[in-house]
């Protein structure tokens, strides 16, 4: 059984993050209740995370790239 | 210098690729970005306590892209690499500067700072790729499902929004995806694969 702060690190670990109305990427609410030790944490799963996503992608694209790419614009 | 007979000098295969990228090629950009990623990624490691990194990194990358067609390379390899490193910690210490830094990541700042980053492309190992996807495919129904979930969907939406689809409360979907990812550590173990190791 996951513990809450676990339920916390793996919200934060997902691509997910929503944008602020300047259009700039905003931190994921979770993190903001993580303490400094499991926000480490989270960086570091989510490092693990992206290498599987991309190895299992046929593009070997990670969901941090496909969530940059779906908001491309020049 | 003058080209003097021979064969044709040919541009490298990142000359290519930038020149896609510069053109506003989102695919050239994705193949550049595949690459760039783990190395970005590592050099917000001494912010990882002070900022969210996935946000610092997503928006360094948009950045890249934005820039990308009035980047000049400065001749040697990796250049748009090593710039986008540039740019991604600067978006980490413009994001900590918002904040109320502590002494103790001022100070983590700066050694960071001073450390010249070697950052080289990310390849894939076709031996470990095919050992993720055997590892993915043992997986049991419910965290194999949530993990699909969230690669299909690419971050384009919320954990909730994916736990709905799936009919599962956010909770029991973080659970899935938690031992969806611990199943895969294991049988990678069972491989004689850490992937620790293989991303540092």
């Amino acid at each position: 059984m996951a513990t809450k702060n676990e339920e916390l690190i793996e919200q934060v670990v997902s691509a997910h993050r929503a944008r602020d109305v300047d259009g700039r990427v905003r931190s994921h609410h979770a993190w903001h209740d993580l303490d400094a030790a499991e926000r480490v944490e989270a960086f570091e799963q989510a490092r693990l995370s992206r290498t599987l996503e991309a190895a299992l992608d046929p593009d070997g694209l990670s969901t941090t790239v496909k969530a940059v790419l779906s908001r491309l614009r020049r | 210098m003058r080209w003097e007979g021979g064969a044709i000098p040919q541009p490298d295969a990142e000359s290519l690729l930038l020149a896609r990228v510069q053109a506003g090629e989102a695919e050239a950009f994705a193949q550049w970005a595949a690459s760039a990623e783990p190395a970005l990624r590592v050099c917000l490691r001494a912010f990882a306590a002070a900022v969210d990194t996935e946000a610092v990194l997503q928006e360094a990358l948009l950045r890249v892209w934005q820039v990308a067609p009035r980047f000049k390379p400065d001749g040697r390899p990796n250049a748009l690499l090593r710039f986008a490193v540039t740019v991604t910690k600067n978006a980490a210490i413009s994001e900590l500067r918002r904040g109320r830094p502590t002494r103790e990541q001022l100070d983590a700042l700066e050694q960071e700072l001073a450390r010249e980053t070697e950052a080289r492309p990310y390849e894939a190992d076709p031996f470990l790729r095919r050992a993720i996807a055997e590892c993915r495919d043992k997986l049991p129904g419910k965290p194999k499902v949530a993990l699909e979930q969230r690669l299909a969907n690419g971050g384009t939406d919320d954990d909730s929004a994916l736990a709905t689809r799936l009919g599962m409360t956010l909770n029991t979907f973080l659970q899935n995806f938690t031992r969806a990812r611990k199943l895969l550590a294991e049988c990678l173990k069972k491989k004689g694969i850490a992937l620790e190791s293989e991303v540092r």
